[in-house]
């Protein structure tokens, strides 16, 4: 038994791909194991933004040998009615490289065939990893490559160094122009460019004596608990979590977390303004105080001790000139005059083929409108129509041209700044949120109905432009928009149908009328399909619950939203179940004939009589929950008429040979299946009991 | 250390790794990639090691004097090693010690930043360098220059003078800084920055700068029908820095930037294509 030690030195990965990279990396050294039948105990993996490690634990020196049949032809193919080879069997032995010789009888179930026998496995697991690691190595995918070396490979970035050790002896492979070797590269700027390894034990105390730590997790803690001391000497709370995270753990070998402040008088600028430069530009933690007030403090992390604070003074200096800037851009956009911009809008493209910005928030001012319609807003026309009209004016302003990242956050800020009604600047702060599902709900329904607006927009944009999303690629983030849509409209509880929306948005990129009623599809099948995830994944429904209520075909998110809610309050009381078994009988029945028309003179028996006069009786009622979005009580009143149903099944022959009395029964109980179905499909649930699947 | 020794050690420093010392290009740019011995020598097969001082223009980036660090005229350090060398991290961290920067105590990063000009049809591949957040220099291996792809790839370092020097002299605003000999750089510089800022950003005549965009086009267009790439080139710059301070006017509009973007890429690739027709043809012969 031996275990393989393989590391890739490269010169520093993107920090946001390095996981991705070392998660295929042992995805493919899985796959070619098994695909070369070497057997082992278990793969480790581990990963900096300067290396990357695969550590095949317990492999044999030889692969298992094991003997195998390989079937040819049958025997009647095989032989000709001379008992000579037939091409087929000629052909046989040529692609297997044996002799006509080595072929053998062989009995099956489906009768005699030809074949040979041969012994499989026995491979030297070192031969077999050699060739291996090249082909690993080429099957890697990446964001964006490049190549630096006559090998002319494209990687990431360059492959300096590979170490492979097997059972502490090196394998001989080659790389990129790289020849494999016994070194492992050192620490960046704290220990020499390599140090030698020729055994695991080499390896392991070499990093730790290069100050290397290969573990994330062992990165993570460390950071997290010098984060943690920090907030205990300055009494204060400095969150980590997420891409800045990440970025740390990928970014240093040896992390250490360092403090520092900045001059208090920077405090004045707008916080969003502040936390946007410490994270995005200059990598560096935001220190709020147990009140959850922004200090003159940060945090961040370096790759090496700061005994001296030269690092975190030399980051308060470039945190002062940073907010310095940020001053000027402050100051200098809000002499400007805001709504002037607009104008210029006409000077800014919003993608190519469509159009400008100003022809888009001209757009804009009208979904708005439409969805102020819809949504009985009307208190807020004049104010949406402002924010509409200026909500991308801020793409003009020196600091959202520095910082895209405060878009939509600027255009907020300098309106307040300029005395404007809060309906209109809260509603241009916040029209680019919320980023994803998992954040909190808007504070402001104008920017709720603003965000909608626009994210409909650039939906039916990019659909009109022909752009194509799948499970990997939306670069546009599509999927992102039409997730916002569907949160914000649940979170409201809009009484919003997308239907009529989305044709008003996909009007403007439309070619003709056949290319309008296409991209009107996939806009609704786009949407659906985002509903139907944010029930499933977020909401954590069970998936035939939603299954229950996707099939309608209407764009009303509240409705379908609030009918899954109910249906899955149905499984949990138990009514589910009943409710299941009426629908599925009354499909069976309803299902393939066509909508019939019902008449009260043609009931012959007391049975149907009755349940027509139930059914007469509670339709207005149910009617009315249904319009009122009582979609449980609905349910329930619907079930409480089952016992007259069940008294019709027993008594009543649907299919009779009397073609009216037929039809008349047919249609009384579509009637009762459309009641039904105005709630959901119950015939889809597939397990009626709490719990199950999700 | 005051600007000029920074500039002097480097010199220094990479001369002695086999660079030759050129002067900086006498024609606006707004980085070193733009003057000839980088754009025209990473094309093409033959090595090529060169060192030069780039004052660089960047009309959009003027502050009126006004800001610590931002100025439309900064001093670029440019190195240009083709091919690119088996060890170009630890020579330029060499070349960091070599200026007196000590890398033990400093947090020295690469940090992700790839680099594109499309006006000039050329991308590459790098990080910014940061040290103690600070972006001192960046560090680029080329793929293609005038829309061709580049082998050998050539590896660019671009070093900050005034960032490498501030961060040296421990000075907070690079008007502070000694430029040498007791000349401070706001000596030196600031009234420069004063009325470049005011020419750029309010006095620039918009009608002028298109007019002479265009000669600058015609003329490019003319000197490459004659095979003069080296003064067509020329022209194409001057088209850049025509661009440059319409951009700052915000003269310019979305449908003209794409269209002077591509009358520029396409003029570079033209350019470029002459370049490697007639280097290639003196390899053969």
């Amino acid at each position: 038994m031996a275990d393989l030690l393989f590391e890739l030195g490269i010169e520093e990965i993107p920090a946001p791909a390095v996981a991705g990279i070392r998660d295929q990396l042992r995805e493919l050294f899985l796959a070619r194991l098994a695909q070369d039948h070497v057997a082992h105990g278990g793969i480790e993996c581990a990963a900096t933004n300067r290396r990357l490690l695969i550590h095949v634990l317990g492999m044999p020196e030889k692969t298992a040998s094991k003997e195998e049949t390989v079937l040819g032809p049958a025997k009647r193919i095989a032989l000709d009615e001379r008992g000579l080879p037939t091409v087929a069997l000629k052909k046989f032995c040529e692609f297997q490289g044996v002799k006509l010789t080595d072929v053998v009888e062989i009995e099956t179930p489906k009768g005699k065939y030809l074949g040979i026998t041969k012994v499989g496995g026995g491979r030297d697991a070192a031969e077999l990893l050699t060739a291996a690691i090249p082909a690993i190595l080429a099957a890697l995918t990446f964001p964006k490559t490049m190549v630096w070396n006559e090998s002319r490979v494209p990687f990431i970035r360059p492959l300096k160094n590979i170490l492979a050790l097997f059972g502490n002896r090196p394998l001989n492979v080659e790389y990129a122009g790289v020849r494999s070797g016994n070194r492992s590269p050192g620490h960046l700027l704290l220990s020499d460019a390599f140090f030698e390894v020729n055994s695991f034990k080499d390896y392991f105390e070499g990093l730790g004596r290069n100050f290397i730590i290969l573990r994330e997790e062992e990165r993570k803690s460390k950071i997290l608990a010098e984060i943690r001391e920090i907030e205990e000497e300055l009494e204060c709370r400095v969150p980590c979590a997420g891409e800045m995270l990440d970025y740390y753990l990928y970014s240093n070998e040896y992390p250490v977390v360092f403090s520092g402040s900045f001059d208090a008088k920077y405090l004045a600028l707008p916080t969003e303004i502040i936390t946007a430069f410490m994270t995005h530009e200059k990598k560096l933690l935001p220190v709020y105080d147990g009140a959850g007030k922004l200090t003159n403090h940060f945090v961040g992390v370096a790759n090496i001790p700061d005994e001296n604070r030269k690092v975190s003074r030399g980051n308060e200096k470039v945190v002062q000139a940073a907010f310095e800037d940020a001053q000027f851009f402050w100051d200098q956009d809000r002499k400007e005059d805001f709504y002037a911009l607009k104008g210029l809008l006409k000077n800014v493209m919003f993608q190519k083929e469509l159009g400008t910005y100003f022809e888009k928030v001209e757009r804009l001012a009208a979904l708005v409108d439409f969805v102020i319609n819809e949504t009985r807003q009307d208190a807020m026309r004049s104010q949406l129509h402002k924010a509409a009209f200026h909500c991308k004016n801020d793409l003009l302003t020196k600091m959202v041209r520095e910082f895209p990242s405060l878009q939509g956050i600027m255009g907020g800020l300098y309106l307040q700044a300029a005395g404007e009604d809060p309906l209109v600047w809260k509603a241009i702060y916040g029209h680019y949120k919320p980023k994803g599902l998992a954040e909190e709900k808007l504070d402001d329904l104008g920017a709720g109905i603003l965000s909608i607006a626009d994210r409909m927009d650039n939906i039916a944009g990019f659909v009109g432009k022909g752009i194509k999303i799948s499970s990997s690629k939306d670069p546009y983030g599509i999927r992102r928009d039409a997730n916002a849509i569907i949160k914000i409209i649940i979170d409201f509880q809009l009484p919003l149908d997308l239907a009529p929306l989305i044709r008003m948005a996909a009007l403007h990129f439309a070619k003709n009328d056949a290319d309008l009623e296409q991209n009107c599809k996939t806009i609704r099948e786009l949407l659906a399909a985002r509903l139907e995830n944010y029930l499933k994944d977020y909401r954590k429904l069970r998936y035939d619950v939603v299954n229950a209520v996707m099939g309608q075909d209407t764009m009303a998110v509240v409705d379908k939203y609030l009918k899954a809610q109910a249906v899955a309050t149905l499984v949990e009381t138990g009514m589910a179940e009943p409710l299941a078994a009426l629908h599925r009988r009354l499909k069976n029945i309803c299902g393939e004939n066509e909508r019939c028309n019902f008449s009260e003179d043609a009931l012959k028996e007391k049975e149907e009589k009755i349940l027509f006069d139930v059914f007469k009786e509670s339709k207005p009622r149910i009617d009315g929950l249904i319009l009122k979005k009582n979609f449980t009580q609905a349910s329930s009143e619907i079930l409480e008429m089952k016992p007259i149903i069940d008294a019709f099944f027993e008594k009543i022959h649907v299919m009779d040979k009397n073609v009216t009395l037929r039809k008349n029964r047919i249609a009384l109980l579509q009637r009762i299946d459309e009641l039904l179905s105005a709630v959901a499909d119950f015939s889809l649930l597939v397990e009626t009991k709490p719990g199950g699947k999700t | 250390m005051s600007v000029q020794n920074v500039i002097l050690k480097l010199q220094e420093f990479w001369a002695e790794r086999g660079c030759v010392i050129a002067s900086g290009y006498d024609i606006e740019v707004g980085a070193g990639t733009m003057s000839p011995d980088t754009f025209f020598r990473v094309l093409g097969k033959k090595p090529w090691q060169v060192a030069y001082w780039q004052p660089s223009r960047r009309p959009d980036d003027g502050r009126y004097g006004q800001n610590p660090n931002r100025v439309q005229k900064h001093n670029q350090f440019q190195v240009i090693l083709k091919p690119v060398p088996a060890d170009g991290q630890l020579l330029f961290l060499d070349s960091l010690i070599y200026l007196g920067v000590d890398i033990r105590i400093h947090d020295i990063k690469f940090d992700d930043d790839n680099w594109a000009s499309p006006s000039l049809g050329a991308w590459g591949v790098g990080w910014q360098v940061m040290c103690d957040g600070l972006e001192i220099s960046q560090f680029t291996y080329f793929q293609q220059a005038g829309g061709i792809e580049l082998n050998p790839n050539s590896l660019e370092i671009t070093y900050g003078i005034e960032r490498l020097a501030g961060f040296l002299d421990n000075k907070s605003s690079l008007y502070e800084l000694d430029w040498g000999n007791r000349v401070s750089y706001a000596q030196l510089r600031l009234e420069e920055e004063r009325q470049f800022s005011v020419y750029n950003f309010e006095l620039a005549d918009i009608d002028m700068l298109r007019s002479l965009f265009q000669q600058y086009q015609k003329e490019a267009e003319k000197l490459l029908d004659r095979s003069l790439y080296l003064p067509a080139y020329d022209y194409v710059l001057k088209c850049s820095h025509a661009f440059n301070i319409l951009d700052a006017r915000k003269a310019i509009s979305v449908a003209e930037r794409t269209a002077l973007m591509g009358i520029m890429r396409n003029l570079a690739a033209r350019i470029a294509q002459k370049y490697v027709q007639q280097t290639e043809g003196e390899d053969h012969g």
